[in-house]
């Protein structure tokens, strides 16, 4: 079975196009829907109400930089030390170009930093380029269940 | 000082002469002293001569009555009881003897009482009976006069209507105790003194005492021939008898010898002190031999004090209205502070004052090497030197001389401008100063005979007076108005007052700092929010637009279509001011990376990002070599990115569109230029050309947000250079920017 794609954005209009994006690169993958950093965390972690979720890593978290409770900063930070979590791909998706977020995403070990663009189709085109290569292309670091291409 | 004391000129002989006891008394009138404890009779004046068989001998052990008949010796023994007898001679009366009449005068000294007997000319009044009206009507005429000056014509004046004496002048001693004449009043044939000046030496330091102690001193006759006292010595003490307050007490043969140099016979002084100190003397002198009698003298005397207290309370007035007049330009000084940031410019609009305040031709600011001068000055590079000397042979907070050049050599090539300093230093740990400079004045000093001739010619060692007594100038050079201490004074305060300011604004700044500090990262946040929440719903406008038009386009009308579609280009175009923008406030906060830059690299990365966008057009671009330069290469390359892509732009309506680049240097700077055949634009609107979101072209013709000048700008002042554009509409435009080829660094 293919891991799920998590993705963490707040602001109902970005998931919308962000949905669309991914619908449209046609992956076979689930997509789990979180609205907010803590409730990342508590994915992750298997806590609150996801207690007993079905265990494994997402194939790559798409994560927003700006979440309510807890930002994607501090997110990306705790994926990065959990011993569990820490080979699974991160992408950054943000509307700003700041300089200081990017640097700082680096440091903390992001794969790939995405700047929403404001022209839709490039967005469409980046979120497939990246769902595609992450979530079925790229070798899963050893310990991981391999992802199989739908057919 | 001369005239009327008993020794004369040489200051270091003469000081040593016991001048209180001569042994003798003036023959106008004769001395009998008693014991104090039982009236006997201890010493008489050879003249002393009550009846025609008396001698002085014979009187020695006598009592009164003995001596002077009963009569006059109980009318002697009750003035006597009835006066306070101190060390002041008292007015006892007049004494009628059988062949004359006496004022008697009496006064302690030691164990003795020291009667002295004054002859009356024939017909003299009983008393002087006109003191009150003198005394009221010279207090009346005192308070009217408005200087010294005026209140000394004033009291020479009334001294000789009282004395007749042939000449009556007054001096004031100056700081070194030179007397200076400051008013006279002269008989025909007396030679005036007036305005000269006399040598402290004149007067040797026993006899200023003696002046101090003994307000009025008569020589009636310089001829006189001096009466011994028998017995010469004290039969108890063995000393002579001590005649400090005696008013007969006969004269230094010296002082004669200086009186009959100066070739009058009589001389009175009166004393004027202030404070215990021998403020001036008014001096009278007469050709021939001059009697003024005791109860003149005591008026004499009295004017002499009623002067020394006018003459305080004006000397007073004048210090305090001195005082309070710098304190009033200090407060315009420190006013001027208010102006501005920079001291030297203040200073600038306030130089009246600052000269004012100081009474100085010419000041200067020395801020380590950086030197603001007001006035007139001595050049910048003597002023250097001036605080280099200063630097390493002053430590005080202020320093002050009117004679510079005494003490630093160099002063003496601007002695005309700088005889005089006052210097603040305003800074502990750096060379800062203030400087006042005052000009020289050369002074003629009137010396009355020149002062240092004063041992006689004939035999060095002979203590000899003066000889002439004709003026003796001298010039003084390299020399200033002396600094007064009120001006010391206000200068401290003034000092002080700066420092404190200096001290408030380093607070000030340090305040601002914080200030400036909050509100960037306050405006940092701002712009972080903006880059994200705003871009975000432009974001979603364009999404929706993008996906209606998608899924919808069948259903749509052909209007509705380009409805959406122009909802979209202008959802994209606020995006892009908003990126614009927002690149634009990082281009004035990020931090310039300064290295090395090869301007041609830059316009060739330019050039050819530029070809990719434009391949189907046809531009000559002629490129000089460019001169090399330190900067940002960064944020240098996207200036000339954007001066070449609006070149670029602005040509798109030409078939053979011209774009040269060429550059070079000059005055150390760095001057870059790109000129196209384009458009051009409005040199009117010129001004506008650089500002934000400034557009001088309509938005059909020419897309834009209008913010790449505005950036080019703000790179070009971060480096510390300056852009400019010319042209003309149609007529293609010139833009350039210079800036330092060696940038400088900011200050700290």
């Amino acid at each position: 079975m293919l891991k799920p794609i998590l993705l963490v954005e707040d602001n109902p209009n970005d998931l919308e196009l962000t949905l669309h994006a991914l619908e449209r690169s046609k992956l076979a993958n689930d997509v789990i829907v979180i609205r907010d950093g803590g409730e990342a965390l508590e994915y992750l972690n298997s806590t609150g109400q996801y207690e007993g979720r079905s265990p494994g890593n997402p194939a790559v978290i798409l994560l927003d930089l700006k979440l309510p409770k807890v930002d994607g900063l501090e997110v990306l930070k705790f994926v990065r030390e959990s011993s569990t979590f820490k080979s699974t791909p991160v992408v950054m998706l943000t509307s700003s170009k700041e300089e200081q977020d990017l640097i700082r995403s680096y440091e903390l070990g992001v794969n790939a930093y995405v700047v929403k663009p404001v022209d839709f189709q490039e967005f469409i085109k980046a979120i497939s380029d990246l769902g595609i290569f992450w979530a079925v292309l790229n070798e899963p670091p050893p310990g991981s269940v391999k992802a199989i291409l739908k057919s | 000082m001369t005239l009327t004391d008993p020794q004369a000129a040489l200051l270091t002989s003469c000081d040593k002469e016991p001048i209180h006891i001569p042994g003798s008394v003036q023959p106008h009138g004769s001395l009998l002293i008693i014991r104090a404890s039982d009236h006997r009779i201890t010493h008489a004046s050879q003249n002393f001569s009550w009846r025609n068989d008396q001698q002085a001998a014979d009187l020695i052990g006598k009592s009164l009555s003995d001596v002077l008949g009963v009569e006059s010796a109980d009318w002697l023994e009750k003035r006597l009881a009835a006066s306070k007898i101190d060390v002041r001679p008292s007015y006892l009366g007049t004494l009628a003897s059988t062949n004359a009449r006496y004022e008697v005068l009496a006064h302690l000294s030691g164990a003795s009482i020291l009667l002295e007997f004054e002859s009356l000319s024939e017909g003299a009044d009983e008393h002087v009976s006109f003191f009150y009206p003198i005394v009221t009507k010279f207090v009346g005429l005192l308070a009217e006069a408005k200087s010294v000056e005026e209140m000394s014509f004033l009291a020479v004046q009334e001294i000789k209507s009282l004395t007749n004496f042939g000449r009556v002048l007054l001096y004031r001693f100056d700081q070194n105790q030179n007397g200076e004449v400051i008013a006279e009043i002269t008989d025909d044939g007396y030679p005036t003194y007036i305005h000269q000046r006399f040598p402290a030496a004149d007067i040797p330091q026993q006899a200023r005492a003696l002046y101090v102690a003994n307000r009025v001193r008569l020589i009636a006759d310089a001829n006189y021939v001096p009466v011994r006292i028998f017995p010469e010595y004290d039969s108890i003490t063995n000393r002579p008898v001590d005649l400090t307050y005696a008013v007969l007490r006969s004269v230094s043969p010296v002082h004669i010898e200086y009186m009959q140099n100066m070739g009058t016979l009589a001389s009175m002084s009166i004393s004027i002190v202030i404070r215990g100190q021998l403020w001036g003397l008014i001096s009278c002198h007469n050709f021939a031999p001059q009697r003024v009698r005791f109860e003149t003298r005591a008026i004499c005397e009295q004017l002499g004090q009623i002067l020394a207290v006018h003459f305080e309370a004006a000397e007073e007035r004048a210090e305090f209205n001195h005082r309070l007049e710098l304190r009033s330009t200090l407060v315009r000084l420190l006013a001027s502070f208010s102006k501005s940031d920079n001291f030297a410019a203040n200073l600038e609009t306030v130089t009246g004052e600052l000269l004012e305040f100081a009474d100085a031709h010419g000041a200067a600011l020395v801020l380590d090497d950086e030197i603001s001068v007001f006035g007139v000055t001595p050049s910048i590079s003597q002023i250097k030197d001036l605080t280099e000397w200063l630097s390493t042979n002053n430590q005080g907070d202020v320093f002050e001389s009117d004679s510079l050049s005494k003490k630093f050599a160099g002063a003496s090539a601007y002695a005309d401008v700088g005889s005089g300093v006052m210097v603040l230093s305003i800074s502990q740990l750096h060379n800062h100063y203030l400087i006042w400079f005052r000009p020289e004045i050369v002074k003629t000093i009137n010396w009355a005979g020149n002062p240092n001739l004063k041992a006689s010619a004939e035999d060095p060692a002979r203590i000899s007076p003066r000889r002439s007594f004709d003026v003796w100038s001298e010039t003084v050079k390299g020399v200033s108005k002396p600094w007064r201490q009120s001006e010391i004074d206000t200068a401290v305060e003034f000092r002080n007052a700066l420092l404190g300011i200096v001290l408030r604004r380093a607070e000030e700044m340090a305040e601002l700092a914080d200030n400036l500090g909050r509100v960037n990262k306050e405006l940092e946040s701002f712009s972080y929010s903006v880059s994200h929440d705003l871009r975000s719903p432009l974001r979603h406008i364009v999404g929706f637009a993008d996906m209606l038009t998608d899924m919808e386009q069948e259903r749509l009308s052909e209007k509705g279509i380009r409805f959406l579609k122009n909802i979209k280009s202008s959802a994209q175009f606020a995006g892009k001011l908003v990126d614009d923008l927002l690149s634009f406030s990082q281009m004035g906060r990020s931090s310039l990376h300064i290295s090395n830059v090869d301007l041609n690299a830059l316009v060739t990365a330019s050039v050819e990002r530029l070809g990719h966008e434009i391949s189907d057009r046809h531009i000559t671009w002629n490129i000089d070599p460019l001169p090399a330069l330190e900067g940002d290469p960064r944020f240098l390359g996207l200036a000339i990115h954007n001066l070449l892509s609006n070149a670029v732009k602005y040509t798109r309506s030409r078939d053979a569109a011209v774009i040269d680049i060429s550059g070079y240097e000059k005055d150390g700077n760095v001057v870059f230029e790109v000129k196209d055949n384009g458009v051009g634009f409005d040199s009117a609107y010129v001004h506008k050309l650089f500002g934000v979101f400034q557009r001088l072209h309509r938005m059909e013709d020419f897309e834009g947000t209008g913010i790449g000048l505005a950036n080019v700008k703000r790179i070009i002042e971060r480096h510390s250079g300056s852009v400019s554009a010319h042209g003309e509409t149609g007529l293609g435009a010139t833009f350039s920017f210079s800036l330092p080829k060696i940038h400088p660094q900011p200050p700290c």
